[in-house]
């Protein structure tokens, strides 16, 4: 892992600022969000995903993309995490105020 | 976590940008990701001894054929492979070295080149030997047809390497050692290559064993040209050592009274056995021809040229033969010169006196017994006693004065008998021939030194 991280910091980098930049919107956003009942289907499809990365079934090049990914979108998902809590900090602090 | 279950509906947006940033990432990292893994599973592997390595890297999945030369060399290349980082998975097609049984490896040499064939144990021990092979053969082209195999007997290189050695003194021919024995023929490519190999396979390493030796030594060469123009004997090819060299001139000094003895001879060893039993007898019989060469090869003793008269060819054909020692083969080409044009008493004389002035017959000491090298001084008197048929000739035998005068009457008379009844046993008529003994009598020099005794010791021709 040490040596996938050495070798594409920079594209995880990418990922992970992404994925704060998301965060960030999304506290203020009025659109629709994700159901609950897709909401469960996309985490069984990302459980099944990662056991299929961790077991490597999948060979060769899918194998290596499959884990490219999966790192790309937990490190997305990290950076929408810190992202939305940075933000609601900053609103929840700004509204007494206002 | 409510919160975070809260907001986390909203982030789907972002992943549509995440999937384009994943395929850009695949989309180049993937090839040099593939080059570097090679290039780490390469040098994690730079000192393992392996045969056909081939690593192929798909993704971070390496798959590693390979071909080991023992079991734990196998899983310790492999375990190599697996520790690389970023190494996924690693698809393993290596297997052993196929083993030879029996391990046989092979040195064969021809005009042109060396070939080394068969089973190497190591590729470290197959370019040794190929080192070894063009070091010691220096220039001669070395071509590598060995595989690898497992199974090799202990100290192989040792041995390998000793044989090696032997195929540089061979001109032609094979060297094989299947596992532990040795099987050697073809030609040596001196005398006495033959022993030096047989020598040599002595200090084998322990185990190994000679199976069979066929290596033949070239023909054991010596020849006698005698040249009636140049006036020469030339001596040429080998003798076994120093002292059968110095033996042989000075016997060809003694049978060739008037030629020059050129000698052109090496001393060598790989001699046939009864050599010189047979070469001095055969340089008789060459000294007794008017020309002709004689060519020793091995047992092999061909005698051509031109006997002086008919009956020395009969005796040198019938008779040389029965002198040599035992598996000895004597193939005679002897043929008689033309009877040269009869002459008158006085020339007759005057031939004798000449034959009789360059060279004496000589007989044991005290005795009336002629020795062996007078025979081509009495062929050539009884070629000049056949010119001058009408001549009658009186065979006069002088001693020195040593002694006492009886005795040396008595030698005197039985030396010139002697040479009468050889006269007469060559096919000349016995009438023509009286024999005298002059004991002391008549010195031709003085009798107070060794040589002019020598001188008086003597057969003298008159023509009557």
């Amino acid at each position: 892992m040490a040596y996938l991280a050495s070798f594409f910091w920079g594209w995880l980098l990418g990922s992970l600022l992404l994925g704060l930049a998301m965060g960030w919107i999304s506290i203020v956003q009025h659109g629709e969000g994700v159901s609950k009942k897709w909401k469960r289907w996309l985490a069984a499809l990302a459980v099944v995903l990662v056991a299929a990365a961790v077991s490597r079934l999948v060979p060769g090049r899918f194998g290596y993309w499959l884990d490219l990914g999966l790192i790309l979108f937990a490190l997305y998902l990290c950076g929408c995490a810190v992202g939305s809590w940075l933000r609601d900090w900053v609103v929840s602090r700004s509204a007494p105020a206002a | 976590m409510r919160v975070l279950n809260r907001w986390s509906g909203k982030w789907w947006p972002g992943v549509i940008p995440l999937v384009i940033l994943w395929a850009f990432a695949a989309w180049t990292t993937t090839a040099p990701l593939e080059a570097d893994l090679a290039q780490r599973s390469t040098t994690a592997l730079k000192d393992t001894v392996l045969d056909k390595r081939r690593i192929a890297v798909a993704g971070r999945d390496v798959t590693f054929a390979a071909e080991a030369f023992s079991e734990e060399g196998r899983q310790s290349a492999v375990a190599s492979v697996e520790a690389v980082p970023g190494v996924r998975l690693v698809n393993d097609e290596t297997r052993l070295v196929p083993e030879a049984k029996p391990f046989v490896w092979s040195a064969e040499r021809d005009v042109v080149r060396v070939t080394l064939g068969g089973s190497s144990p190591l590729p470290s021990s197959k370019s040794k030997l190929m080192e070894a092979a063009r070091a010691m053969l220096g220039g001669v082209e070395v071509s590598d047809r060995m595989n690898l195999a497992r199974g090799a007997p202990q100290r192989f290189d040792a041995a390998a390497l000793l044989l090696l050695d032997q195929i540089a003194k061979l001109k032609d021919g094979k060297i094989t050692l299947s596992d532990n024995k040795v099987t050697l023929s073809g030609m040596a490519r001196e005398l006495g290559g033959r022993e030096a190999i047989a020598a040599a396979l002595k200090n084998l390493p322990e185990g190994y064993s000679v199976a069979a030796n066929d290596v033949k030594a070239p023909p054991y060469i010596f020849q006698a040209y005698k040249d009636p123009v140049a006036v020469t004997l030339t001596l040429t090819g080998y003798v076994p050592d120093n002292n059968a060299h110095a033996a042989l001139v000075a016997a060809a000094g003694r049978k060739f009274f008037s030629e020059k003895v050129v000698d052109n001879l090496k001393a060598s060893i790989g001699a046939p056995s009864g050599f010189a039993a047979a070469v001095l007898p055969a340089l008789g019989a060459l000294s007794r021809l008017s020309t002709g060469t004689l060519v020793v090869s091995d047992r092999e003793v061909k005698l051509s040229g031109d006997a002086l008269y008919e009956a020395a060819a009969t005796q040198i054909r019938a008779g040389l033969g029965k002198e040599f020692p035992q598996g000895w083969q004597f193939k005679p080409e002897i043929s008689v010169k033309p009877t040269a044009a009869p002459v008158d008493p006085t020339v007759c004389q005057q031939l004798f006196t000449d034959l009789l002035g360059k060279a004496r017959i000589r007989f044991e000491s005290a005795k009336a017994d002629i020795v062996a090298d007078s025979a081509g001084l009495l062929d050539r008197l009884i070629e000049t006693a056949l010119r001058c048929p009408n001549a009658n000739i009186e065979v006069v035998g002088h001693t020195d004065s040593d002694g006492e005068e009886p005795a040396n009457q008595a030698l005197s008379e039985k030396r010139a008998q002697a040479v009468t009844d050889y006269l007469v046993k060559a096919g000349l008529p016995a009438n023509r021939f009286t024999s005298t003994g002059l004991g002391s009598t008549q010195p031709i020099a003085g009798n107070d030194t060794d040589q002019g005794k020598a001188q008086n010791r003597r057969i003298d021709f008159v023509v009557r």
